[in-house]
């Protein structure tokens, strides 16, 4: 048993979120992607077949919070995007307020277009926070 | 229906409107507004709801939730342990508390945490998860000035030298142990632990989606690029001005890897 159900989201604010997934699911060799709050909340998720949700999104937000606790400790500037590559994939994740992007992909995935879109959807929700973050025109300007 | 019935349902209907919500019925609408990512309306509403009911152990774990939504860690401990006041075995307060505690890179306390939740509510997927990966790590990383010293060959510093513009090279075992650093000791001692909980807490994530051991890692902030090299042994990590050429980061970053590897007699 779970402790505690999710509930899908409704609001227009949350079907931003799925819409900026989605356009990240649509990148060739893109195999799924979630947008999980600092607290580990799963507020979007696509993940393939045989991945679970919430320890995927456990481990993302883990990893998302020691980036930013990491990066004060250490009096740098906050952290913007993370890539991480294995033999067979590679994991992006995106730093926003409302918490982070995360996508994955798998080993042939271009890796600076899914960065630049990447941006692209921080960006929006940036807007939709705040003041909208500076994004390059095209992933070669990266 | 009779008038008096029709008037009492109106009446009804007029009272629901008027009459202020319940702490539940707030608590209940500000989880909505958090799982849509409308975190300040939520937390507006649990405001509201303790004020109503301050021992609510609902109002209290939503509260702890969206100060770490806002990364306000005080705060989020202090209203998880409130939680646990009311229900000592509140798994989703234990859970909670053991992030913190992970934050912190206070294994000691985080493990706890995590056993006790996962106690009563073995099948807890996020919990599980964190102690799966929790369990792999030999030791906690060490506080400032108690790092395990490395006892491996000697190493020629020369040979390590980072290319130009490149800074905060470190090179770590996979536990911890500091290797090299071109920082003095007390940086290079955060730096390390640092970049040890970055390599474990992706490798983790790494594994979890199938994709294997991590290999290089790349993180982009305002002002620096850090590259990240590893194996299942040592993890390298330098950082460049932001504007560098990511082809040019990399590129380096291999360079000094195939160099550290050489130095500590190890295999690519």
């Amino acid at each position: 048993m779970s402790p505690e159900p999710t509930v899908p989201a409704r609001s227009a604010r949350a079907r931003e979120f799925r819409r900026i997934l989605a356009e990240m699911l649509k990148i060739d060799r893109v195999r799924g992607g979630l947008v999980v709050a600092a607290d580990g909340l799963v507020i979007a998720a696509s993940l393939p077949r045989g991945i679970a949700v919430e320890p995927m999104a456990a481990l993302a937000a883990s990893l998302g919070r020691e980036l930013e606790v990491g990066a004060d400790r250490l009096k740098r500037t906050p952290f913007q995007a993370a890539l991480f590559s294995a033999d067979n994939g590679t994991v992006f994740l995106g730093s926003s307020p409302v918490g982070f992007v995360v996508v994955l992909g798998d080993r042939e995935v271009n890796v600076g277009l899914v960065q630049w879109a990447l941006r692209k959807a921080l960006a929006t929700l940036e807007g939709a926070w705040g003041t909208p973050a500076h994004l390059p025109a095209s992933p070669e300007e990266m | 229906m009779g008038f008096p019935r029709l008037l009492s349902r109106i009446w009804d209907a007029i009272a629901s409107f008027t009459r202020p919500p319940n702490a539940a019925t707030l608590f209940r609408r500000a989880d909505l507004y958090r799982q849509e990512g409308r975190f300040e309306e939520a937390a507006e509403l649990v405001a509201q709801g303790l004020r109503l009911a301050p021992n609510n152990g609902v109002g209290h774990l939503l509260s702890a939730y969206l100060h770490l939504a806002f990364r306000q860690i005080g705060p989020a401990k202090s209203e998880f342990q409130s939680v646990l006041q009311v229900d000592p075995y509140h798994p989703r307060a234990l859970l909670g508390l053991a992030k913190i505690a992970l934050e912190e890179r206070d294994l000691a306390a985080c493990r706890p945490f995590l056993d006790k939740a996962l106690q009563y509510y073995p099948d807890f997927p996020e919990a599980r998860a964190l102690q799966e990966m929790v369990a792999g790590w030999a030791t906690t990383v060490a506080a400032p000035g108690q790092q395990p010293a490395y006892a491996g060959p000697p190493i020629h510093v020369e040979k390590l030298k980072p290319p130009a513009g490149g800074r905060e090279f470190v090179l770590t075992q996979a536990d911890g142990t500091l290797v090299f650093s071109q920082h003095g000791d007390k940086d290079a001692e955060d730096l390390a632990a640092h970049v040890t909980q970055v390599y474990r807490i992706a490798s983790a994530t790494l594994q979890r989606a199938g994709l294997g051991a991590l290999r290089r890692g790349i993180v982009q902030a305002a002002t620096e690029t850090s590259f990240f090299r590893s194996n299942d042994r040592l993890i390298l990590a330098l950082s460049f001005p932001q504007d560098v050429k990511i082809g040019f980061g990399l590129l380096e970053t291999d360079k000094l890897w195939t160099n550290s590897l050489r130095e500590l007699g190890m295999r690519a």
